[in-house]
């Protein structure tokens, strides 16, 4: 039982870890979408869509790294009551906490598949210059935010049976978004 | 009657969900919800996908993550130590004595970052130690830095304001135009008060410096010039027209990257930390912008945004008195949340009543930011106190008290920029339009 435990929080682990480097990836696809198009136009060239390929990597990188995020304690929440109850009203607090995100983010879920799944059933196919089919970028949303919605559950759990959740707060890591 | 019960309901769900502790996107998209089933019949689910995907892979969304990125890069190489250095003998012969480099140390990396807490940090690093060594009084230097360190929010790039810009469909560009006089006027204010104090205080006594020649003050700052040209072409980029927000930080990453490989202090782990930070932050804030999207669509369908207008409208408030409570209300909020969340959590509700009322959307932006600066260092949970408390050691009531004087000279900025609309409207007015916005 341990053992498959075990291996479990390690798939977890890696999938939290390897979606955070495509959200990455894409961060620098993002750059370089941005730089082609800007030299495009100083030579003279036209990159057509170049904006709406910016807007889907942003897209996926901000959907990819949500539960990378998550676990870094990035996600900004008001922390006042949950730091002034005393621990044993805080567990039921920060059970209730995850309970409502997971939810939240299944429901989220849900919705994007089908979302995304009529846009692939339909052929639908972006409005703008760059024609992409709507499904590719749009699923994003599904595994980004299916990532998001096991990692929250994975803490519910483990907040439920070991006491405590896993994310670990990173002051400077955290002090660039304020 | 029945229409009341639901929005007291839906506001009641709000409070609960934010104040519990749920992360802030997540519970304005639980809270959105709730309003969507309470007020119409529409598919909730479908139209929640709609609103955050249309929200969430803008294109005008993509100078936030590149902003970050650029502010990640720069605060990983050496330009804590070349600021202070670089800084301190031009300002050590001004009333108030090397105080200054914390306000002019955050000027100039507020113009490479968007963040205050990061302006805090790479600033005070290196200025908190060199000033107790020459005995400047604590309260003092904790206080200008804390103060400072706002600015970074107000300085283009500013993340509040692209934030700002993308909630209210505003352009990025002009909001950053209009962020630079107020945040230099600012400064100003902070550096004439630290210059007042030096005259009147008892407890002013630092160690005085050496004068150096003018080669060497010039030697010591050479390492800051590669830095004041990136800010010189990021913003100029914009400011003539050839480039938008977004290329302009593209152009700011690369610069920042080869600055950084220049300095030696580009490696493998620096460039994946920074990298890593950016996308963990921009998630962050993009998880907010998604559930504010959908709780703003959600509000419209309340009625409450058009409600409140019109009660402002009945109320005949002058346009003063408005921003007077508009003031009070985020001063408030800002107890309770960090900046970005009461920018776009309020929008849904405050855009159509600023508008009713004749006010400038771009200076409003301006306006707001000073605010939820405040918010910055006003307890409970001010978070450049934290940062403070952290680098200090010091109580937190201390800080609070240290930086209280810096507070003040906020509000005063906010009187300043109602009184003198023109220092944020200016610039903007007279800068040339980028290609495509």
């Amino acid at each position: 039982m341990n053992n498959v435990l075990r291996i479990v929080r390690r798939i977890l682990d890696g999938v939290y870890a390897a979606s955070g480097v495509l959200a990455a990836m894409c961060l620098i696809a993002i750059l370089a979408l941005i730089v082609a198009q800007m030299v495009a136009r100083w030579t003279g060239e036209i990159f057509p869509g170049a904006a709406n390929y910016a807007g889907y990597a942003m897209a996926a990188a901000s959907f990819f790294a949500f539960a990378n995020a998550l676990n870094r304690g990035s996600h900004i929440r008001v922390s006042l009551v949950l730091n002034a109850v005393p621990s044993s009203v805080r567990w039921f607090l920060e059970i209730w906490c995850f309970a409502i995100g997971a939810a939240v983010m299944w429901y989220f879920t849900y919705y994007a598949y089908w979302f995304t799944f009529w846009s692939w059933k339909f052929k639908e196919v972006s409005q703008a210059q760059d024609a992409t089919p709507l499904w590719i970028p749009q699923s994003v949303m599904v595994i980004g935010g299916g990532i998001l919605a096991i990692a929250l559950t994975d803490h519910l759990v483990h907040v439920i049976f070991r006491g405590d959740h896993r994310i670990r707060r990173d002051l400077v890591d955290q002090s660039h978004g304020e | 009657m029945e229409e009341l019960y639901a929005i007291t309901l839906f506001l009641f769900v709000l409070f609960l969900l934010l104040g519990s502790g749920v992360w802030v996107g997540l519970a304005l998209m639980g809270v959105a919800w709730v309003g969507m089933e309470l007020f119409t019949t529409r598919p909730v689910g479908d139209t929640m996908i709609t609103t955050i995907w249309a929200s969430s892979s803008s294109w005008t969304l993509t100078a936030l993550p590149l902003f970050i990125w650029m502010g990640e890069i720069l605060f990983r190489t050496r330009l804590s130590e070349d600021m202070f250095r670089g800084l301190s003998p031009w300002l050590a012969r001004l009333p108030g004595g090397l105080v200054h480099t914390n306000i002019v140390g955050c000027t100039v990396f507020a113009a490479v970052s968007g963040s205050s807490a990061a302006t805090l940090t790479t600033v005070g690093k290196m200025s908190i130690p060199e000033l107790r060594a020459r005995d400047y009084p604590e309260r003092i230097v904790i206080g200008t830095l804390a103060g400072a360190a706002t600015l970074g929010l107000m300085i283009p790039p500013s993340l509040a304001l692209i934030v700002y810009g993308v909630t209210v469909n505003e352009s990025i560009t002009q909001l950053f135009f209009a962020g630079v006089f107020p945040g230099l006027c600012l400064a100003l204010m902070f550096m004439g008060y630290v210059a007042l104090y030096s005259r009147f205080s008892s407890k002013w006594n630092p160690i005085q410096e050496t004068g150096m020649s003018f080669a060497d003050k010039l030697k010591n700052s050479r390492f800051l010039i590669p830095v004041l040209c990136l800010i010189f072409v990021v913003i100029g980029s914009m400011y003539a027209g050839y480039a938008t927000a977004t290329e302009a930080a593209a152009i700011g990453v690369i610069g920042a990257l080869v600055l950084a490989a220049s300095q030696g202090s580009l490696n493998r782990s620096t460039f994946t930390e920074s990298l890593m930070g950016a996308t963990r932050t921009s998630a962050m804030i993009a998880l907010i912008l998604a559930g504010a999207a959908f709780l703003k669509l959600a509000m419209g369908f309340t009625g409450l945004p058009r409600a409140l207008a019109d009660g402002i409208a009945t109320m005949e408030l002058s346009r003063f008195e408005l921003l007077m409570i508009l003031m009070v209300f985020y001063i408030v909020l800002g107890m309770f949340l960090d900046g970005i969340s009461s920018v776009v959590l309020t929008m849904a509700v405050v855009e159509p009543m600023v508008r009713e009322a004749g006010i400038d959307l771009i200076w409003f932006g301006i306006f707001v930011v000073v605010v939820v600066e405040m918010a910055q260092i006003t307890p409970p949970i001010g978070f450049n106190l934290f940062v403070l408390q952290g680098m200090t050691e010091h109580e937190m009531g201390y800080i609070t008290r240290a930086a209280f004087p810096m507070f003040m000279i906020m509000v005063l900025m906010c009187f300043v920029l109602i009184w003198i609309p023109d220092i944020a409207l200016w610039l903007p007015e007279n800068m040339r339009q980028a290609p495509g916005g």
